[in-house]
């Protein structure tokens, strides 16, 4: 049967399986295995439950919707809210699971419907499906006389006895005889409650597979609701209304979206979960007045509306507020969301700024940088200015009269990034040296368009040296004019800065250059997102063809990896480079299930999130070259961190789970250098050693070492070496 | 009070009022130390000749060439030319500066391999090649350039035989608008020559042509020329990718470049007559930079500039043996540097400096070395202060050519000297003896006694 389901709809379980989890905001078997479990502690809520998500989940395959969203869950959970509902609300017959079916179907019309309002504003649709559909089916089926209410979950023992034997009964009467808080019992029950289990037991389930899921989601799941709690009991509001309707799960779910999930936990998010739980009672008690009148209960409608308004209103901002930080990259689980995050936002700022590059050929020196002492200041303070030197620090040969003399004059100077050429002057004459032209200060210039509010400038080009048109298109890298000594320049030297406005004197923007090489005699050091310091040496990252053609990673591609290891063990596993529908490139190992995302650009290859199995070779080869700059710089140590989630979960991991959002204790640092490169124009045979250890604190507790061989333009061999254990892939394009 | 030194004495016209077109008259030129280490003292604890090399020079001029195309073109590559001078320490410098080496025969090229350069990173240029050397460079994966349609048929014939891809690229002569074109050496650009081999190579499907190789001249003065024959040379290249979508990795072109030495017959010396290198370096990467390569397969450059890093750093010492006056009235002074030793005065007025303080009164002089041989010529005629026997002085701008092209003839060859970065000073090489000349030499039995 299941086989037979398998071949029509093949991610069939997974996405009956998403929708349970997802109503904890996680994409996870086990989580999902659980509260499968727990909704069978009432069985025909369960089956309602089940048959609701099944029914959904092929319904949206058959119409034809997206299949990864359904393969998620996106489309099933609200249904498995609806089936749950009704399960426990009505006696089971034919009526009820007919009747539930045809729930199910307006469920999905309902999550579409609202998902397609919802998606304008980038925000979650969350559980409002579920209120619409729960809603209204509640107040038809009062007509509806085939339907008789049910009495499960009133007279609970029966219920246990019907289900469980007299075994159930006594685990029942032990839980209910444990020296529990009221408070405990009842944040046990509200757990329960999302699911429909008005029970104990079921909570103390739920929060275990909670707590071994996720430890964020577990602390924040007590966060939400005890500061619930405590302002019920401050305010003096009535605390049996927490108990008695089960909502305190209200307090539970906005914990975790808003603590954890969709914004990125911090000490900030945490916060706002206390300041947010207030809001939520207000609309509870309000819409319970309401609905009242219908006789409707309030479910989840206070953490829908709180959430979506909070998000809503955080995407208002306009200030560069990272305070707390929306989850850009959803990974379903608040402690990966917040390691990737951490790591990304050291590793990258491409959300926020443009790639662009040192605007100049090879080697140039910082004669004055931002905040300079000369004449970056003020409205001018985030520039540039560019000369070179030779290595006694002259930045001139011969006497230095002439401005032929300066190692800078006359050089070629580059388009930072793509974009259109919008503003040049070329006719202001170069000065002699020592004088300055005050009159037209910035001398020669070209003004550079990347994007709507953000232009580069290059200023005091020498007469006549423009090789571009206004009008003109540029990509990076292409040669716009000659550095000069135009304007107010005593000294021929290159001045650059970013700017948000195309007009000569626009005052100029922060704006960190994307990668570049700083070198300290024959030391070099590979810097992103930085700004240069003054008499720093810098140069765009010169792109080795070799290294660039070895990790040049098609989807498509197929590697043969076989491995082996020190005790002589040899096995066979299969690669494939594949993108799935966002663009997104990652490996993918067929044995093990796991995918190693990447990305390659500015001549730099980054690996940035890997999900599976963390004992695969894929995982190794993903910390192994974790960041590799494709130009060849003997000298240069690459250095970089690694998100906390490659940890496996050992206690202190689990430690440092839970004090993550406010502190991190682990570090792992990886570094990568080049050893060895010959023969650069055919079979190239490059060596690179890269490192990864573990830190607890500040010691380091472990270390992996690895060995990667490019031959021919391929990665060839990887060599892990840990101790004395060492293991070898030999990686094949097939 | 100091004894004062002796000059003889002279009569010379006086020179009084304004200066003339050339300014006041010189001064003579004194060097008493070479980066710190004073010239007596060498040549007291070396001996007299004296080859004398600066590290310090050498690096700076590297460096310097290095940056002039490095901040005009993304991949420069410079291959140190062997012929310049194959010393060993002074190739490990270049190579420590990242230098390939640039070998013109397989002697060359055994010494490179020697010295720990790394096969793939040997250009093999020139006419000579022999069957074992091309099968050595070709197992090494050195870039062998070829010269002629006969190496060219060689190499093929070599690869039936042995199962590697040999990695090669012509060697291209061409009009560059300069006189003497170089047209003994590789395939001529204007008369198809060039098309002709590459088309050969193509077609032969069992050679990786990987570059293009030209060598327009030497000493040139002319940075135009380079303009001339790196655009040619990016014709042929982008022909190539045009007929046969293939890319070339590099383009070769050479070296050439001249240095500050003043050739003969040039009126002007060199240091104000010689282009820089970074005019040889505009004119090469801007005529680059616009032949339309896409940016992702703009190819390397490689320089395999000599002269131009390494005169300068080389100097050789000497000493006065005797003075002399010629029937036409000139003064001749004769000293123990022989055109044996300093092969470059041929092409050269090397620039002369006395190596003590001297008055300012000089004399036209002719400089003669040691041989027994008319043409022992170091300079026919050159102001020179009054020296006296056993006085030194120094040749300047001796660094390319002496070192490879001197010869054993009447005296013999004296040692190098490098003085590095910290003014220590190593013999690189040592002085010839007796010993030296009769280890090669056999004497057949009966030729072994005689009397007289």
């Amino acid at each position: 049967m299941v086989k037979k389901i398998k071949s029509v709809f093949p991610n069939f379980l997974e996405s009956v399986l998403h929708s349970y989890s997802l109503i904890f905001f996680g994409k996870n078997n086990f989580l999902a295995s659980v509260l499968l479990l727990v909704t069978f502690l009432d069985f025909y809520t369960g089956i309602a439950g089940l048959l609701a998500t099944i029914i959904t989940s092929f319904t949206a395959y058959l119409i034809g919707l997206n299949s990864k969203k359904i393969i998620s869950g996106y489309y099933g959970f609200n249904s498995l809210l609806v089936g749950l509902g009704l399960g426990i609300q009505f006696q089971p017959s034919l009526e009820l699971y007919i009747i539930l079916a045809f729930a199910a179907l307006l469920t999905l019309l309902l999550t579409v419907s609202i998902e397609g309002f919802f998606q304008k504003y980038g925000i979650p649709y969350l559980t409002f499906p579920f209120l619409f559909a729960i809603w209204i089916i509640t107040l038809a089926t009062r007509q509806y006389e085939a339907l008789n209410i049910s009495e499960r979950g009133i007279y609970i023992l029966n219920d246990l006895q019907n289900w469980g034997g007299s075994f159930s009964v006594i685990i029942y009467k032990w839980l209910n005889t444990l020296p529990l808080s009221e408070s405990l019992v009842i944040y046990f029950k509200s757990l329960g409650a999302i699911f429909f289990q008005y029970n104990i037991l079921a909570g103390i389930i739920i929060a275990i597979a909670l707590l071994i899921y996720s430890r964020i989601s577990f602390l924040l799941s007590l966060i939400g609701f005890f500061s619930a709690y405590f302002f019920y009991d401050f305010i003096g509001a009535n605390i049996d209304e927490l108990n008695y309707n089960y909502i305190g799960f209200n307090y539970i779910l906005t914990a975790i979206a808003m603590g954890g999930f969709l914004i990125i936990p911090s000490r900030y998010s945490f916060l706002w979960v206390v300041l947010l739980t207030p809001l939520i009672s207000l609309f509870i008690s309000g819409s319970a007045i309401i609905l009242d009148i219908v006789q409707l209960p309030v479910y989840s409608l206070a953490f829908n509306i709180v959430v979506v308004m909070f998000l809503y209103a955080l995407n208002w901002r306009i200030r560069f507020n990272r305070k707390p930080a929306i989850t850009s990259m959803q990974l379903f689980k608040p402690e990966l969301n917040l390691y990737y995050q951490n790591n990304s936002s050291e590793r990258f700022y491409h959300n926020k700024y443009l790639s662009i590059r040192v605007p100049v050929l090879g080697e140039w020196t910082v004669s004055q940088s931002y905040n300079g002492e000369y004449t970056h200041k003020e409205e001018w303070q985030h520039a540039l200015d560019l000369i070179i030197t030779d290595n006694a620090g002259n930045q001139f040969t011969s006497s230095g009269e002439n401005k032929e003399d300066y190692y800078c004059y006359n050089k070629p100077v580059v388009a930072p990034a793509a974009g259109t050429v919008v503003k040049i002057v070329d006719k202001i004459e170069d000065n002699l040296i020592g004088n300055v032209n005050i009159e037209n200060n910035w001398g020669n210039t070209i003004i550079i368009k990347h994007l709507d509010g953000l232009y580069s400038k290059l200023s005091h080009l020498r007469k006549n040296s423009s090789k571009v048109k206004t009008g003109d298109y540029v990509i990076k890298g292409d040669i716009l004019a000659y550095c000069g000594n135009s304007g107010r320049s005593a000294y021929p030297h290159l001045h650059f800065q970013m700017q948000s406005t195309p007009y000569i004197a626009s005052k100029t923007i922060f704006y960190p250059i994307a990668n570049f090489i700083s070198a300290k005699g024959k030391k070099y050091s590979f810097l992103s997102y930085a700004i240069p310091k003054k008499d720093e040496k810098i140069s765009d990252i010169v792109f080795n063809e070799n290294l660039k053609s070895a990790f040049q990673f098609v989807p498509g591609q197929m590697f043969d990896v076989n491995i082996t290891k020190s005790n002589g063990k040899k096995f066979q596993l299969s690669w494939e480079v594949q993108a799935d529908i966002y663009n997104n490139i990652y490996f993918y190992c067929k044995d093990t299930k796991s995918k190693a995302f990447f990305i390659n650009n500015d001549n730099i290859h980054y690996f940035t999130h890997f999900s599976g199995d963390k004992n695969s070779m894929l995982f190794y080869f993903y910390i192994a070259l974790f960041k590799v700059p494709l130009g060849y710089y003997k000298e240069m140590n690459i250095v970089d961190c690694l998100p906390l989630s490659i940890l496996k979960n050992r206690p202190q991991k689990i430690l440092q789970d839970f004090v993550a959002p406010f502190f991190t204790f682990l570090h792992a640092k990886y570094s990568l250098k080049f050893v060895r490169k010959s023969d650069d124009f055919s079979k190239s045979r490059i060596e690179i050693k890269s490192n990864v250890s573990l830190k607890r604190i500040k010691k380091t507790y472990r270390t992996i070492d690895f060995d990667i061989k490019i031959i021919n333009n391929s990665i060839e061999k990887l060599k892990i070496k840990e101790g004395n254990k060492i293991v070898t892939a030999t990686i094949k394009l097939k | 009070m100091e004894k004062k030194k002796y000059e003889r004495p002279i009569i010379k016209q006086l020179v009084t009022g304004v200066p003339g077109k050339f300014g006041r008259p010189e001064k003579p030129n004194i060097m008493t130390h070479i980066d710190g280490v004073s010239v007596k003292s060498l040549l007291n604890e070396y001996g007299s000749p004296l080859f004398v090399m600066s590290e310090k020079k050498m690096r700076e001029k590297y460096q310097t060439a290095k940056q002039a195309f490095t901040t005009r073109y993304p991949k420069v590559q410079m291959a140190w030319s062997y012929k310049t001078n194959y010393l060993d320490a002074v190739c490990s410098i270049y190579h420590q500066e990242g230098s390939w080496a640039e070998v013109v025969s397989g002697f060359e090229y055994d010494k490179a391999i020697e010295l720990g350069v790394e096969g793939s990173k040997i250009i093999f240029n020139g006419p000579t090649k022999s069957e074992a050397d091309l099968i050595k460079a070709i197992t090494n994966e050195s870039l062998i350039h070829i010269d002629n349609i006969d190496e060219l048929y060689l190499i093929l014939k070599i690869t039936e035989k042995i199962n590697i891809r040999p990695k090669v690229a012509i060697r291209v002569n061409m009009d560059t608008g300069i006189y003497p074109m170089w047209d003994r050496f590789g395939f001529n650009y204007e008369n198809g020559m060039a098309w002709e081999a590459l088309n050969k190579i193509m077609h032969s499907g069992k050679l990786d042509l990987i570059g293009l190789h030209t060598h327009i001249g030497t000493f040139m003065l002319a940075p135009n020329a380079y303009k001339i024959a790196a655009q040619k040379l990016s014709d042929l290249a982008l022909g190539l990718k045009k007929k046969f979508s293939h890319n070339i990795k590099y383009i070769d072109m050479g070296g050439g470049f001249a240095s500050t030495n003043s050739l003969k017959g040039i009126y002007m010396p060199g240091v104000d007559t010689s282009p820089s290198i970074d005019d040889f370096a505009e004119a090469i990467t801007s005529a680059l930079l616009s032949a339309h390569y896409s940016t992702e397969e703009l190819p390397v450059l490689i320089l395999e500039t000599g002269r131009a890093l390494i005169d300068e750093a080389g100097y050789l010492l000497g000493t006065v043996l005797a003075n002399k006056r010629l029937i036409s009235g000139q003064r001749a002074t004769i000293a123990d540097i022989g055109v044996n030793i300093l092969f470059t005065s041929f092409w050269y007025d090397h620039k002369i400096s006395v190596a003590q303080e001297m008055t300012d009164f000089t004399e036209p002089t002719a400089l003669f070395g040691p041989l027994c041989m008319n043409i022992d010529v170091i300079r026919e005629n050159v102001e020179l202060p009054l020296l006296n026997i056993g006085d030194n002085f120094v040749v300047h701008y001796a660094g390319a050519y002496n070192m490879t092209q001197w010869m054993q003839f009447i005296t013999m060859r004296p040692k190098v000297v490098l003085i590095d970065e910290q003014g220590r000073t190593h013999i690189i090489r040592e002085n010839e003896s007796l010993e030296t000349i009769k280890q090669l030499e056999k004497v057949p039995e009966y030729l072994s006694k005689f009397e007289l």
